[in-house]
């Protein structure tokens, strides 16, 4: 079977849905920066995401701002904007979700509550689920009433890819119709200060949630894009990513038996040598860093959402091939080839 | 087709180690050493005990992986050695794995959580500068798999986290059984890992999950879970390849199921438990009454108990229901390992041909009303065997494993 993907959101430093990110990547807009903490520090915030004012206040209390964005996303694909549920989303549907650590500040709020608390375990009992990694998955399903597979996914920026093959599986294993997919990142002190001692400094921080729906089996119409191929490497140096790469990109296009010259688009998650695949070529360049900053976690999947927001802002009669690149820094590389039907095909 | 185990737990590292624990009823509980202690009124917990990652590691510098990938990584070179019979032979394992396509999907509830309590307490002393580079490169999540790839020297694999909470370990199995049956890749490392923290203990402390000294799962006096930590890794190749290689065949997973309770983030919900049991039996074609014996989820906590042992009555009846027992008793919660290392016990039963005990057990709960084989392993012959996982967030995950037969 064949994965399509017919309709997707996003939440970002761009704004909240997809209209307002489409609109910024038809423009190839940048984010703004925010002044953030750690002071003087600068990020790519999504603007105006006070929790209980875009989820409400009941069971936000002890809700952490990475599930408030899942949460938020998945509503825009579970329900239109009349609060009516969607009828090709059951409440068997699937959640995939991507994330990296979920929460850092979370995860680490309640790890200094042991140790400045008078006592140990004098920590915040309702807080503890948003210490573990799949707090926002668990919450999308139990806010949505997605009864289905309800899985969190992590691979450093593949994260997204891993997450939508997952997908795949369980949907041509026949364990779900109608899948939610996607990724999760938020910026916080906590993970500044983290990816600070980690790494260089790179693209600014960004935050936010991309998502996807993937139709069921059953739900012939075209969509908005169809799933060739998902690809993935190992590679053991960062010296090796680019020939890695270039291993997944050419088995997609073999398994999917499109040629590259027909590519339209690529667009990277923002990491190491992804600028360089099939260097030359004349396809359209994206990269999600460029966009909403370092997603990190969800950065392939938000290259995703780009990809399909410049095709519904750039429709042609002809079905074009676009693909989507990630390569994390602890090894994981991979791509995921897009077909996009043309403007006739498209609901 | 399941052709190699590796273990790293709180009762034995390494199958056999492991396999004699379970025998023999073993108790992985001691007082806590990995992290202080004062202020809590209890310390018990079921810790991996004189783990050094250098015994097991060839490759990778220990020093480069947090807790819970040493634990993963020494658990895929296990399972390859396990698979390769003689350790002699492991290294072609090795050669002939690298020459194909695989996946490594591998479970976790807390990922490097015990790294980030570390570098809180750095910060907390000297300010976020404080923090150690080395520390923070180590937490990401997607580490626990990819650092397989990297020790074992695979580079044609997909090396994925799957971090559902505690049904981590079958939600790995499941996903690594669906790729190799679908064709998609030749193997499958999968299972789960997790270590220790004060974070987690604190947590479930607070939460009032925790025993003070013993677990005892479906007993009358049951006062909670011990946490654990370890890891399980399971080696899924199709049947062609284990036989093209002669491999030893332990089991084989014949099916699986996944849902999600969506009501409430800690408490399991019975209805939606059974649902995913019977999920399970439908994907493995097989009847209630082939089941010869369940490995509970069987935290110890009143309400799991309670709402497990009601699902399990739903679906196999109120009769008869197969013996159903609770590794965790001599394991702890081992967390994202739990189920891998669960399903590894159940692969060691059929295997051996006995069902491990349900230790710690004075007095079944009626409201339980399970036989949970206590105390003492029993001798029996399985032929199917499933293995339940219920984690937070109410996310159900639900494995059979089922002896491997030659076709005559």
């Amino acid at each position: 079977m064949t994965t399509t993907i017919s309709d997707w959101s996003a939440i970002s430093a761009l704004g909240l849905g997809r209209p307002a990110f489409a609109a910024a990547v038809r423009a190839r807009g940048t984010a703004a920066e925010t002044a953030t903490p750690p002071d003087p520090g600068r990020a790519r915030l999504v603007p105006r995401f006070e929790i209980r004012e875009v989820l409400g206040r009941g069971g936000t209390r002890t809700m952490d701002r990475v599930t408030a964005l899942a949460v938020a996303t998945a509503g825009h694909l579970v329900g239109g904007t009349d609060g009516e549920r969607r009828a090709d989303v059951g409440n068997e549907a699937a959640l995939v979700l991507g994330t990296n650590i979920s929460s850092a500040k979370s995860s680490m709020d309640f790890a200094r509550d042991t140790l400045t608390q008078a006592k140990p375990f004098f920590v915040d009992a309702g807080r503890f689920p948003n210490a573990v990694l799949n707090c926002a998955a668990a919450q999308c399903g139990i806010r949505h009433t997605l009864r289905g597979p309800n899985a969190t996914i992590s691979g450093g920026r593949a994260t997204g890819l891993l997450a939508l093959n997952y997908a795949r599986r369980l949907q041509r294993s026949g364990r779900a119709g109608a899948v939610l997919c996607g990724a999760v990142e938020e910026f916080s002190a906590e993970r500044a200060w983290l990816e600070g001692a980690a790494a260089a400094p790179g693209a600014l921080l960004g935050e936010g949630c991309a998502m996807f729906l993937l139709a069921p089996e059953k739900d012939d119409r075209p969509g908005l894009a169809e799933v060739l191929a998902v690809e993935f490497s190992v590679c053991a140096e960062p010296a090796g990513a680019g020939a890695a790469l270039g291993t997944c990109v050419d088995r997609a296009f073999t398994a999917s038996g499109e040629s590259p010259a027909d590519l339209w688009a690529i667009a990277g998650s923002g990491g190491a040598a992804e600028d360089d695949v099939l260097a030359g070529h004349p396809a359209v360049r994206l990269r999600s860093t460029d966009l909403v900053g370092d997603t990190h976690a969800a950065s392939a999947a938000f290259a995703l959402a780009a990809v399909l927001a410049l095709a519904e802002s750039e429709r042609t009669g002809d079905a074009r091939t676009a693909l989507v690149t990630a390569v994390d820094r602890d090894g994981v590389v991979g791509c995921a080839l897009l077909r996009l039907p043309s403007a006739g095909d498209t609901r | 087709m399941v052709t190699g185990l590796g273990v790293i737990s709180p009762i034995g590292v390494g199958l056999a180690a492991f396999a004699a624990g379970l025998r023999t009823g073993r108790s992985g509980a001691a007082p806590v050493r990995g992290f202080d202690t004062t202020g809590f009124e209890h310390d018990i917990a079921c810790e991996v005990p004189d783990f050094d990652a250098a015994d097991w590691l060839q490759e990778l510098d220990p020093a480069d992986l947090g807790r819970a990938s040493r634990f993963a990584v020494a658990a895929a070179r296990l399972a390859v050695a396990d698979a390769s019979g003689d350790p002699a032979a492991a290294e072609h394992t090795v050669a002939r794995l690298r020459s194909r396509h695989g996946l490594i999907a591998i479970g976790t509830t807390m990922g490097e959580s015990r790294d980030i309590d570390a570098l809180v307490a750095q910060e907390l002393a000297h300010g976020p500068a404080g923090m150690s580079p080395a520390l923070a490169r180590r937490i990401n999540a997607g580490r626990l798999s990819v650092s397989i790839a990297h020790e074992l020297g695979l580079t044609d694999v997909e090396p994925v986290t799957v971090p559902t909470a505690c049904a981590a370990g079958n939600y790995a199995i499941g996903h690594g059984y669906d790729a190799v049956r679908a064709g998609d890749v030749d193997f499958a490392l999968c299972g789960g890992a997790d270590a220790l923290c004060r974070k987690t203990f604190a947590g479930f402390y607070r939460l009032g999950a925790m025993a003070p000294d013993r677990c005892r799962p479906f007993d009358l006096d049951r006062r909670g879970m011990l946490t654990g930590e370890g890891a399980g890794v399971l080696l899924l190749e199709d049947l062609e390849s284990a036989r093209a290689r002669g491999a030893r065949i332990h089991a084989e997973v014949l099916g699986y199921g996944l849902n999600c309770d969506a009501a409430h983030p800690v408490a399991p919900d019975s209805d939606s438990v059974a649902r995913c049991m019977r999920l399970a039996l439908d994907d493995a074609n097989v009847e209630p009454e082939e089941v010869d014996l369940i490995s509970a989820h069987g935290t110890a906590t009143k309400a799991n108990d309670i709402a497990e042992a009601r699902a399990i009555r739903g679906v196999f009846g109120d009769a008869s229901p197969p013996r159903t027992v609770s590794m965790k008793s001599m394991l702890g919660h081992t967390l994202g390992a739990a189920s891998a290392l669960a399903a590894i016990g159940c692969v060691v039963a059929i295997g051996e041909g006995f069902i491990p005990p349900t230790i710690n057990h004075e007095e079944t709960d009626p409201e339980c009303g399970l036989d949970c084989v206590p105390n003492e392993a029993v001798e029996a012959d399985l032929r199917v065997v499933q293995n339940n996982a219920l984690a937070f967030g109410g996310n159900n995950a639900v494995l059979l494993l089922g002896r491997y037969e030659e076709p005559s």
